[in-house]
Formats: structure tokens, sequence, C-alpha cells
């Protein structure tokens, strides 16, 4: 029954798109990690006239764990300049975020770090 | 009247007039209905493929032609390839996610008063959200000025139009997330 539980979070894509691990995995997460500090993707968060700041704070301290600080800094980033980084890290760990945060409803994109 | 969602040691709790709490349940199923996948351009229904609804992502999905759909299920890339394969994976669950979440906000308002956990609170923070991105969309709500524009209608009373009605729903709604909000913070930690 637990397994059968496990397999439904497959729907996150982060989990569908390494779904052959033929090798070990130990060495396909290495292999992830040289991935990442060679190329970090962004998730950034684009302002809209609609969501409202309390929202967006709540969002990014809910989800990521941010301080209150932080999270309205980046949400004040947002609302003055358009648009935030609001977390760097692997693709898979990018698309994780951009898919939840459109859960919350928030305009979000990813993109690879320095392309902007 | 309204009195908005206030943090007790009970959890969340907000009180609401019978009309109140109709009108509320109105827009989230309307809103349910919008997420509703669209047919496909040949008429047929989506990828019913058994294997493919288990893992929850289809062969192919096209960009909504609602644009509040398009606003509550956003291109996640600006690399059209990129948007394409993640729609592709995140479509469904997505979908699946909010009407999940509004179906549960709705239910939760059966209740004299209504008193939501934590995580109760979030999904109907997130339900009351979306049905202002929709409600923002069929106002044209897309711009700052368009958002003082609309916040001027504040009164059933005197709406003359459904679009001022539409509006005064939108600033009710809009009221009712932020008491949320204010809610839901203070049972972060302080720091």
């Amino acid at each position: 029954m637990s397994t059968t539980h496990r397999a439904v979070p497959a729907r996150i894509p982060a989990v569908l798109m390494s779904s052959a691990p033929a090798e070990s995995p130990v060495l396909e997460r290495e292999e992830q990690a040289v991935t990442a500090m060679n190329v970090p993707w962004n998730v950034v968060v684009w302002d809209d006239p609609v969501n409202l700041m309390s929202y967006v704070v709540y969002v990014f301290r809910a989800h990521f764990g941010y301080s209150d600080a932080k999270a309205r800094k980046l949400m004040l980033e947002v609302h003055n300049r358009g648009r935030s980084i609001v977390f760097t890290g692997t693709l898979e760990e990018a698309e994780t975020h951009v898919s939840s945060l459109h859960g919350y409803g928030l305009w979000a994109t990813y993109e690879k770090a320095g392309e902007h | 009247m309204a009195h908005g969602f206030k943090r007790t040691r009970k959890g969340i709790v907000g009180r609401f007039e019978a009309p109140e709490v109709r009108l509320l349940q109105k827009l989230f199923s309307d809103v349910g209905e919008t997420l509703e996948p669209e047919a496909r351009e040949d008429g047929s229904a989506r990828n019913d493929d058994p294997l493919e609804a288990l893992l929850g992502w289809d062969e192919d999905v096209a960009e909504p032609t609602d644009p509040a759909v398009r606003r509550l299920l956003p291109a996640a890339s600006s690399d059209p390839d990129q948007a394409a394969e993640f729609r592709r994976l995140t479509d469904r669950s997505l979908r699946e996610r909010k009407t999940a979440a509004l179906r549960a906000s709705s239910l939760a308002l059966e209740s004299e008063p209504v008193v939501l956990s934590v995580e109760q609170a979030q999904d109907f923070a997130r339900s009351l959200n979306d049905v202002r991105l929709v409600l923002a969309s069929r106002l044209n709500i897309d711009s700052a000025e368009a958002a003082e524009r609309v916040a001027e209608l504040t009164d059933f009373g005197r709406a003359e139009d459904v679009e001022q009605y539409m509006g005064v729903v939108y600033n009710f709604v809009s009221w009712l997330q932020e008491t949320l909000m204010n809610a839901l913070l203070k049972t972060l930690p302080s720091r």
C-alpha cells in the first residue's frame, strides 16, 4: 500500500524526467551535482497587478522557508523591477518550484542563470 | 457583512452571511469549471490512456485558448519547446491540484463559523487567488491603473452593470483574501 502511495508523486516533472536510472542511483546523483554546478537555473517570479503583496510574501515564506525580511525583499523586487530571481539550483529543482508556484497562482518561469 | 478571517486558538476562523457563502461557492465552482481540460482541436476528448492518466501527463497539451486559464496555467519558460514540454508534464496535475483546493474550500464554507487548519487555509487562499485571477482577466485588469479603476467599485447596491458587479465581487474577494493572508502570516515563526 505504501509503495502505491509513493508512486503518486511521479506527477512531479522532475521525477518523471529522471525515470530511467539503469545505472547506480548514487552515480546519477553525482552527475546531477556536477551539472548543477556547471549550469544553474533560476526561478523567476514576474509582477502582475492582481496578486496581493501579503499573499506573495506568504508564498515565499511558506514554500521556500525564507525569513520575513528575505520574502519581503523579493516581493518588493518583483513589484518594483517587474521580476525577481527567487531561487537558483538544478533544472529539476527549478521545474518543481515553478510547478508549485503555478499551483499558488504566481506567474513563474525558469531560465538558465545568466540568460536574462 | 462578512467579518473576514481571524487567527484564533481553534484555527483560522471566518464568519459569513448566507449570501456570501453562496457567492463564494458559486465562484469556486465557476473557476473549477473553467479549469476543466479543453477538448482537442479535432473534437476528441483529452488523452485517456490509463497509464498516462496515472502518471499525470499527456501526449501533447496546447496552450489554453481562454486568457483566464492561460493566467492560471502560464507558460513556464520563454523557450517555446521548453514551455510545451513543461505543460505536457504538469498541465493535468496542476488543474487537478487547483480543482481539489476549490472543492475543499467550497466544502469548508458549509460550516458556521468556518474553521480552517493551516493547510485548509492555504487551499482557501489558493482558491481565492485563482478566483481573483479569473475575475481580473475578465475585467481586463492588466495594469496598476486598471486595478485602481476597479478598486473604486465597493458597493453592490450601486453596481449598474455586470462589469461593475464583477468589480465589486473582485474587491470583496480581495479584501477577504487579505484578511486570510494576515491570519496565515501570523502562523509563521516571527523572524
